[in-house]
């Protein structure tokens, strides 16, 4: 890892001279939200200051829908168009969502190549959160709002500067004009990040919280957090590590495409006999929270859920994963009718 | 802090609840955000405290009917358009009336996030609501609204903010009155060319995600299969490709023409901020204008679009009906 030091004004100048040779995709306020957009105006990024976008950065690499294939009598592959291009300004807590769904879509016999195509085309410059929301519990899971997992340059806003950590081979190609930071600069953000680290949640015990949720599965626990539950898309829709899609042919266009799907819509489930073995809410949202906090910890000794709080933040009757983790870690099931 | 409307709703739970008249009382409760309240359900006399109602309960808690067992007996706390959302599912056989007690309250309004929090780098720390002024404090600082400069559109456009049909009304004021059915902010949707009506349309289509929140969060639209997923045969694109956008909501605004009570609950819950109730609006102007129907007013008179095919003298259908087949 390299350290290195840029000001804002050098930045702004730096990213215009990227968009020239690379496809940039960045924060851009879009009048309804902030999401990240393919750059054409580098003035309109929005660099400083946000926490983070409404959409997940995953659509980026896993499209909410995307073209398989096409067909006229056969099925044709699409061709691989991915041009290198960087992804800038996404939260630590996306990044890392995407080590996630590496794990997901990744195994090494059978790649989701559509993808990795995406994925290896891009490099990635991430920025730390020097405010978190109240929404973020990233370091309850895990992260942190500095973290540098799956990235290949980490920005930290430093008043009218960038302190800029160089990760991999793909960042210094990029960073290597840079000047090294000093060490009283490199004090300052370390001092920063004890700083707003100190501020987050605690982490989460996450083989207890495993235990306890394993244990609750067959309780009356479920059918209490779910009652006020929607079944709609809000939650995994905006979640960064939520993968599951659903492959429809869609006959009038000739296409064989894939969508986001969700465990939350009452089809998920639903097989062609008219069976439905998630059949309620109560099933459904048991198994979003299982396959985030137990699941992913099972198969990968990891959370599943990176904490950036878009799903608390957007679900339209607030239903809040922390406060059903917390009663979960607190045994509250415990009593509970079977 | 419980209001004396909160402490009013809750004596009354807690009457219904300990006098075993109903099983459960639908209400909402506090959030674990400083912009949000919970739908909540209670079915002890002891938990009638978490009831409270104010102008951040932003969902029509009559979605829950479709939700719950028909037999259960069940008491909602209902402001003016939820009362009218349970009439028209009793209509529509969703759930027996006689198992229902309606604890209604004349509305003051739900307030709009997106009015009070202007951009997504300022956000909403704390609102405290008083009277006719709503105090908010945002990262960027203080602030006082008029509540009138921050309500949702939907209560901004509201005719009708007494409850129909209650079983008791919480005696405090609301903070509207009732008035003959007016959406002339129509208008100016109306005056526009058929080319700039398309554009305004499909500008807002075009952001949708297809997450159904939307359609989960209307009481009205309970089909256990929406067309929109349908597979055999397919109505509806299935990508978030423009024409999918266009086709799921004009289709789903048309399964709401005489129905929709318009609460805006469909747009509080878009994560999207998508604004389609003018949609239904407009078809219900259509149904106002044609036939002198409002959605739920009525507790005896079905939507128009559900009479039809039937011999019905009050729309002028059957027979001689223009309407008729
Ligand atoms: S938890 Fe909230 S966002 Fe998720 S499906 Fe339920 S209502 Fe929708
Ligand atoms: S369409 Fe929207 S405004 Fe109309 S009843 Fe449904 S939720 Fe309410
Ligand atoms: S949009 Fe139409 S089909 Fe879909 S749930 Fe609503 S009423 Fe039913
Ligand atoms: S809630 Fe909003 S984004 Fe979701 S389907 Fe409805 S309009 Fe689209």
């Amino acid at each position: 890892m390299q350290a290195k030091w840029i000001s804002k004004k050098e930045l702004k100048k730096l990213l215009t001279a990227w968009t020239k040779h690379y496809l940039v995709y960045a924060p851009i306020d879009n009048d309804h939200e902030l999401a990240f957009q393919m750059v054409k105006e580098p003035a309109r990024i929005v660099v400083d200051g946000y926490s983070n976008t409404r959409y997940p950065a995953k659509s980026l690499f896993l499209p909410q829908s995307e073209v398989l294939m096409k067909y006229d009598g056969i099925l044709h592959s699409v061709e691989n168009t991915e041009k290198e291009k960087i992804l800038f300004g996404i939260r630590p807590c996306d990044a890392h969502a995407m080590q996630l769904l590496e794990h997901a879509l990744v195994d090494v016999e059978n790649p989701d190549l559509y993808w990795k195509q995406k994925r290896e085309s891009a490099i990635v410059i991430s920025k730390a959160c020097i405010a978190p929301e109240e929404t973020c519990f990233c370091t309850a899971v895990g992260g942190s709002p500095f973290n540098t997992a799956d990235s290949d340059v980490l920005l930290v806003e430093m008043g009218e500067d960038y302190c800029v950590y160089v990760l991999t081979e793909k960042g210094i190609s990029l960073c290597k004009e840079l000047p090294d930071a000093e060490d009283t600069q490199l004090q300052a953000v370390k001092k920063l990040t004890k700083k707003v680290v100190g501020r987050m949640p605690v982490l989460l015990p996450k083989q207890e919280l495993h235990n306890a949720l394993m244990a609750s599965f067959e309780t009356e626990f479920w059918k209490d957090v779910s009652q006020s539950c929607l079944g709609c898309g809000v939650c995994t829709f905006l979640c960064p590590s939520c993968f599951c899609f659903d492959i429809v042919d869609e006959t009038v266009r000739k296409e064989r495409v894939r969508n986001w799907d969700t465990c939350m819509f009452r089809t998920y489930s639903l097989e062609a006999s008219g069976h439905n073995p998630r059949p309620t809410k109560v099933e459904r949202t048991r198994q979003r929270i299982m396959h985030k906090f137990a699941y992913w910890v099972d198969l990968i000794d990891e959370i599943g859920c990176t904490g950036c709080g878009r799903c608390v933040k957007y679900c339209p009757v607030n239903i809040d994963i922390r406060e059903i983790a917390e009663k979960a870690l607190h045994r509250e099931f415990e009593g509970m009718k079977k | 802090m419980p209001t004396t409307r909160d402490q009013k709703i809750q004596a009354e739970a807690k009457r219904l609840l300990q006098e075993g008249v109903v099983d459960v009382v639908i209400g909402f409760t506090k959030g674990t955000l400083p912009y949000k309240m919970q739908p909540c359900f209670i079915q002890h006399a002891e938990d009638v405290e978490q009831l409270e109602l104010n102008g951040l309960c932003s969902n029509n808690l009559a979605v829950y009917l479709n939700h719950r067992p028909k037999d259960e007996r069940t008491a909602i706390v209902v402001r003016g358009c939820e009362s009218r959302a349970v009439q028209t599912l009793v209509l529509e056989n969703r759930h027996a009336r006689e198992n229902l007690y309606l604890i209604g309250v004349p509305c003051i309004g739900i307030l709009d996030l997106q009015k009070i929090q202007q951009h997504e780098q300022d956000p909403v720390l704390a609102i405290q609501e008083e009277g006719d002024q709503v105090h908010v404090t945002l990262k960027s600082g203080e602030k006082t609204f008029q509540r009138s400069e921050i309500l949702h559109n939907a209560c901004l456009h509201c005719n009708h903010p007494l409850p129909v049909n209650a079983d008791m009304i919480i005696d405090e004021a609301g903070l509207f009155e009732e008035r003959t059915f007016d959406k002339s902010y129509l208008e100016s949707f109306r005056s526009l060319s058929l080319k700039e009506r398309y554009q305004e349309f499909t500008k807002e289509a075009e952001r949708c995600i297809r997450c159904y929140a939307c359609r989960e969060a209307c009481p009205m639209c309970y089909c256990e299969e929406c067309f929109v997923n349908h597979s055999r045969p397919q109505w509806v694109d299935s990508t978030i490709d423009p024409a999918g956008q266009q086709a799921w909501h004009i289709i789903r605004a048309f399964h709401q023409t005489g129905r929709c009570v318009s609460c805006g609950a469909c747009e509080r819950a878009c994560p999207m901020n998508i604004k389609m109730t003018y949609l239904t609006d407009l078809l219900n102007q259509d149904m106002f204008k044609e036939y002198d129907f409002e959605p739920g007013l009525d507790p005896a008179l079905m939507p128009p679009f559900l009479a039809l095919g039937e011999d019905n003298e009050k729309f002028g259908v059957g027979p001689e009906g223009s309407h008729a087949g």
